[in-house]
């Protein structure tokens, strides 16, 4: 019963936090070899991380550490899923006492707030990224490769996850505007209780036709959806409901503002996208992270834990580049985790970087993006300490 | 921008945190803080303080002529930390690695309202870990937010404890976790209890053990 409540509460409220107990826990029947892996106290994450381990027959050691009862990814962005978090669980629940090797696998998406070097030098343990979503995590151990698959680096948002987060959105952006609804309610007979539902339907079927839809990502999308809802509408209440022309153009004419809204609000659910308002109002790029070559030693660490691609090598330099500018979403995951500062976001350039404009594109996390983590001075990559092969 | 408008509410900043922990022992904590300067701290000694916060504490006790190392893991509390207490050396260090610190080196070990932010299991890790850098006969100093055992005690203390954690939250969208069975775990780790002083109806404590 109780689960049943939990798992009705995390279909809308998994942006708040949810603790579950930090510590260890023992999947399947590990021994002195198994491996051991990391993950945040947010109920949900645990569970999922349990149950697919258990299903895939792994044996493993699972570290809990404390994350502010939030998911990896988010709490990692905002400071409680850190290097203290992952230094503190492999010192207090005793695991190396457990274990005869010093391997210890991260989350991918928690290297937004981890920073490799620094749990290397302050735990003794070799740390290495897994892969991004735990079902590749099977495939990865069994492969005994130190790195992931490329493939295994990406972020997906597959069906499931699409509707679990439009569900999310709808609940949240009805949330924030649920107030001056109410309040413009007074004017417009019952527009709070007409328009959530619209909302609410309107956020599923962004997020589960996001591929589909025509335009660039957010508003445009939001727009294409809004379109053909607010014409589905007209259609029907024009045949089958007896709606007076202005009340019909008014409600099409608010479908589709709603649906700008809910698509421009999207891309912040979607592990995909970032938020593009200026992007698309100024038409210019705000996030733009570049690798200055000089100070790359190639480490390989950025390409391992950009869970987009955006990097590739240079066989002839010997270098990472920046590949694919386009598909960065401001996670902050290179800038945190490269040696040597190699990285920079200079998306300040030619852009107006004032907190209300920042806020308004949704990249204000990266903005101030410096190191959060005690870095040691990078050693020069020698075989194996980076994670390459 | 909705997940934004969250992020922002929940995000903490020094100001919010310090408005956060008075709002919760409804301004107990600066009392506190001077009594334990005052009356726990000597001049010339030697002082840990887990996790300082802004450094208020750490100012007292330096101002009292005490030698004060505070850490914590929030970067932008050590930064108000280092212009508030000046005189004392304040770094980035979790509570966990403190025997990095040295050993039988402090005379005084503090925490207010620090302890109660770790989990169980790093609880008890600093616990012991503590008793190993006091030197012989050094005081760990604690005060927090505690659980009574007693069943009439407790209960009052979830009637008092409720409505203030809820205040909190909607002020300054802090929550803070209370000890449980404090006394057994600074037992388990070799402490011996030298005084305790109840504050709030016994919600909120100040409890001074030995390393036996
Ligand atoms: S993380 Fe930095 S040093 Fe390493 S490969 Fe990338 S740019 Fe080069
Ligand atoms: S390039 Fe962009 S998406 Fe990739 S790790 Fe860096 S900030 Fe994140």
């Amino acid at each position: 019963m109780w689960n049943v409540l939990k798992d009705i509460w995390f279909l809308f409220g998994r942006l708040f936090p949810y603790p579950t107990r930090p510590g260890l826990r023992r999947i399947g029947d590990p021994d002195r070899s198994s491996p051991v892996l990391v993950t945040g106290n947010f109920e949900l994450t645990v569970r999922t991380v349990i149950e697919t381990l258990e299903r895939d027959g792994i044996d493993a050691w699972l570290l809990i550490a404390p994350s502010k009862g939030v998911n990896v990814w988010c709490a990692a962005g905002g400071g409680h899923f850190t290097t203290d978090s992952v230094v503190s669980i492999i010192k207090t629940t005793g695991v190396e006492k457990l274990v005869d090797h010093r391997r210890v696998i991260l989350p991918q998406l928690s290297a937004n707030g981890v920073n490799y070097w620094a749990v290397k030098e302050r735990t003794g343990w070799k740390p290495r990224f897994g892969p991004a979503h735990i079902k590749d995590f099977a495939a990865y151990i069994r492969s005994g490769k130190q790195i992931t698959e490329r493939e295994h680096r990406h972020v997906s948002f597959d069906l499931p996850e699409r509707l679990a987060m439009g569900t999310n959105l709808g609940f949240n952006v009805s949330l924030i505007l649920a107030l001056p609804l109410i309040i413009a309610s007074f004017w417009v007979a019952g527009l709070w209780w007409k328009t959530i539902p619209i909302l609410f339907m309107l956020s599923v079927l962004s997020t589960v036709l996001v591929f589909w839809l025509p335009g660039k990502i957010g508003v445009q999308k939001g727009l294409a959806l809004g379109v053909l809802t607010a014409a589905t509408y007209a259609l029907v209440a024009q045949t089958a409901l007896d709606v007076p022309p202005w009340s019909l153009v008014g409600w099409s004419a608010w479908i589709l503002a709603v649906s700008a809204f809910v698509g421009y609000d999207m891309p912040s659910w979607s592990p995909l996208w970032r938020q593009d308002a200026k992007e698309l109002i100024l038409g210019v790029r705000t996030t733009h992270v570049a690798i200055i070559p000089e100070r790359c030693i190639n480490c390989h660490l950025c390409d391992i834990v950009c869970p987009v691609d955006v990097f590739a090598h240079n066989p002839e330099t010997k270098k990472y580049e920046v590949a694919n500018l386009d598909a960065c979403e401001a996670c902050g995951a290179c800038i945190e985790n490269c040696p040597t500062e190699a990285i920079v976001n200079n998306f300040r350039e030619g852009v107006c970087a004032c907190p209300t404009c920042l806020a308004i594109d949704g990249v204000s996390k990266l903005a101030g993006k410096s190191r959060k983590s005690r870095q040691p001075e990078p050693s020069s990559c020698t075989e194996g300490e980076c994670g390459c092969d | 921008m909705s997940t934004l408008v969250y992020m922002k509410l929940l995000e903490q900043t020094p100001a919010k945190y310090d408005r956060g922990m008075r709002v919760i022992t409804l301004g107990r904590v600066d009392r506190i803080k001077r009594e334990i300067a005052a009356g726990w701290v000597e001049p010339g000694h030697s002082v840990l303080e887990l996790g300082c916060g802004t450094g208020s504490l750490a100012r007292l006790m330096t101002e009292r002529g005490a030698d004060v190392t505070g850490i914590d893991i929030s970067e932008p509390m050590l930064a108000v930390a280092r212009d508030a207490a000046p005189a004392a050396t304040v770094m980035h260090l979790t509570a966990t690695e403190i025997e990095r610190l040295g050993e039988s080196c402090f005379d005084r070990i503090v925490a207010t309202l620090s302890l109660s932010e770790l989990s169980e299991d790093e609880l008890d890790y600093v616990l012991h870990a503590s008793a190993r850098l006091l030197k012989p006969g050094g005081l760990l100093v604690v005060a927090d937010e505690v659980v009574p055992i007693p069943l009439r005690q407790r209960m009052l203390f979830w009637l008092i404890r409720y409505p203030l954690a809820a205040l909190t939250f909607l002020l300054t969208q802090n929550t803070t976790h209370a000890l449980r069975g404090f006394e057994r775990r600074l037992e388990d780790a070799g402490y011996r209890t030298v005084s305790t002083k109840p504050y709030l109806l016994g919600t909120l404590a100040l409890i001074v053990s030995e390393r036996a």
